[in-house]
């Protein structure tokens, strides 16, 4: 078993998993069924094309900066004829810069560091509209479990957000991983890709168990003491030596 | 000569608003002297000086030729009913100065030096900003001005340079106001720079030393720099 892992990190992104019709939400974390259509996307198969062999991949995902949510009124027009598209709403998180970890066996883990390293459709965060800030592989990891992957994994949030949490020597990082028969039952997601075939897509149900993981923070600088001690004035009494007149 | 001390109530709106503004200070300095009109020009100066002793502790220094009647002042600033100012006789003091005296000075100065800042440009007065260029200024006037900074003997320096000399700067205040142009009715932005010197001082020539504590020491007497005052060293 190895392990590749993305750095998903971008002005926006949207990873919609329940969304449907005029109002299209995102979840707070990269979705299975998203990051397994940027894999397929990279390896150049079909919308329609068998994905069997990558919905099978062990998928878990790191929270690095969870970024803020960002809400779209959009009223497009058709490009051509200027008919009105269904006003919608459509909502993305910004800044947000996330890990993501697939597990497979070693042949199809290399053939997809490959693809995403010169992929043949170009990668996006959930929508086309999203492109990915910076390369997305970080690499292949010798590990048996997605999360133990992620575990290991550097901090790689922005270094404006690092910045701002140089006073914690260590981050407490999400990490949303699979449940196995041994951590038990999670929450439920229908985020299992089934088919992405445009005609008809299907997810099934697939559950999630949330661990968190103590990252060292690189930026981390304790605080100095605050080196502007008063300084005493020295007393000057120029009056002193003086006579005083009379009355005010 | 006459030096006052007049003690501000800082808890007092008026005592907030003189101390915010150079500009207020000053009118309300040179409006507790009855005898001198605004045009009369062959006055002798009349220097100011704020101490900030603490922050309750603040106390305005006058030093002039004719005694201030400063009523105003403690109206607005001071406590009325029972604390005024005191003027003390200055000219005795200064008369009985003698070359070789040891003090211990309080100087408030702005200082300045000229500079262009590329060929052609005329020259500009513009603030020195590190401890050691201010010390500098002062130093560089120190032999005209008539007194001499005492060296800090060599077993009680504490730092490779900057500690010579027994002087202090401290309470760097930067100011930004506006001031109409008197010709041309233009608004400019006046920037100040003022620090305090804290210090020890052996007078060469008491003649110039009374020239510098009754004329002032610098740019910007008219907002409060510029009026040394001696005490005894302990």
């Amino acid at each position: 078993m190895s392990v590749l892992t993305l750095r998903l990190a971008g002005p926006l992104q949207s990873w919609g998993a329940s969304a449907r019709f005029a109002r299209r939400t995102t979840e707070t974390a990269p979705t299975k069924s998203g990051v397994t259509g940027l894999l397929a996307a990279a390896l150049g198969r079909d919308r329609s094309a068998d994905l069997s062999d990558l919905a099978a991949l062990r998928f878990a995902v790191r929270i690095d900066q969870p970024g803020t949510r960002l809400r779209d009124f959009q009223t497009a027009h058709h490009a051509d004829t200027d008919k009105a598209m269904p006003v919608s709403e459509r909502f993305y998180l910004a800044d947000a810069v996330f890990v993501a970890a697939v597990a497979g066996d070693d042949d199809l883990v290399r053939k997809l560091h490959a693809a995403v390293r010169a992929p043949v459709y170009l990668p996006y965060l959930g929508r086309r509209s999203c492109p990915p800030q910076g390369p997305v592989d970080l690499g292949v990891r010798d590990a048996g479990d997605p999360v133990e992957a992620l575990k290991a994994e550097e901090w790689q949030a922005f270094e404006w957000y690092r910045q701002q949490r140089r006073r914690d020597p260590l981050v407490t990082l999400t990490i949303l991983g699979e449940s196995t028969a041994s951590s038990g039952l999670g929450d439920t997601l229908r985020d299992q890709p089934v088919s992405f075939d445009p005609r008809h897509r299907r997810y099934a149900l697939r559950s999630i168990v949330s661990t968190s993981v103590d990252v060292p923070n690189p930026r981390f600088s304790p605080p100095v003491p605050n080196r502007r001690t008063p300084v005493p004035v020295p007393r000057h009494e120029p009056e002193a030596l003086l006579s005083p007149m009379d009355g005010p | 000569m006459h030096l006052t001390r007049f003690r501000i109530n800082t808890a007092r709106l008026g005592a907030r608003s003189l101390l915010a503004s150079p500009q207020r200070m000053h009118a309300a300095v040179m409006s507790s002297f009855a005898g001198a009109l605004p045009s009369d020009t062959s006055s002798s100066r009349t220097l100011w000086r704020l101490d900030r002793n603490a922050k309750a502790e603040v106390l305005l220094y006058i030093v002039s030729e004719e005694r201030p009647d400063l009523t105003h002042l403690v109206e607005q600033a001071g406590w009325p009913t029972t604390a005024a100012w005191q003027t003390y006789d200055y000219g005795a003091f200064l008369s009985g100065l003698q070359a070789g005296g040891t003090w211990a000075f309080r100087l408030t100065a702005n200082p300045v030096h000229h500079i262009r800042r590329k060929d052609g440009d005329p020259t500009k007065r513009t603030a020195h900003v590190t401890p050691q260029h201010q010390m500098g200024w002062l130093l560089a006037r120190q032999e005209a001005a008539g007194f001499r900074i005492l060296d800090t003997p060599p077993e009680r320096r504490r730092l490779p340079q900057g500690d010579e000399f027994q002087l202090t700067v401290r309470d760097e205040r930067r100011h930004r106001f506006e001031k109409t142009d008197a010709q041309g009715g233009r608004a400019n932005r006046v920037p100040l720079v003022t620090v305090t010197f804290d210090g020890r001082l052996e007078v060469t020539d008491p003649e110039a030393l009374r020239r510098t504590l009754t004329l002032g020491l610098g740019k910007a007497k008219a907002y409060g720099c510029g009026l040394m005052t001696l005490a005894k060293a302990v």
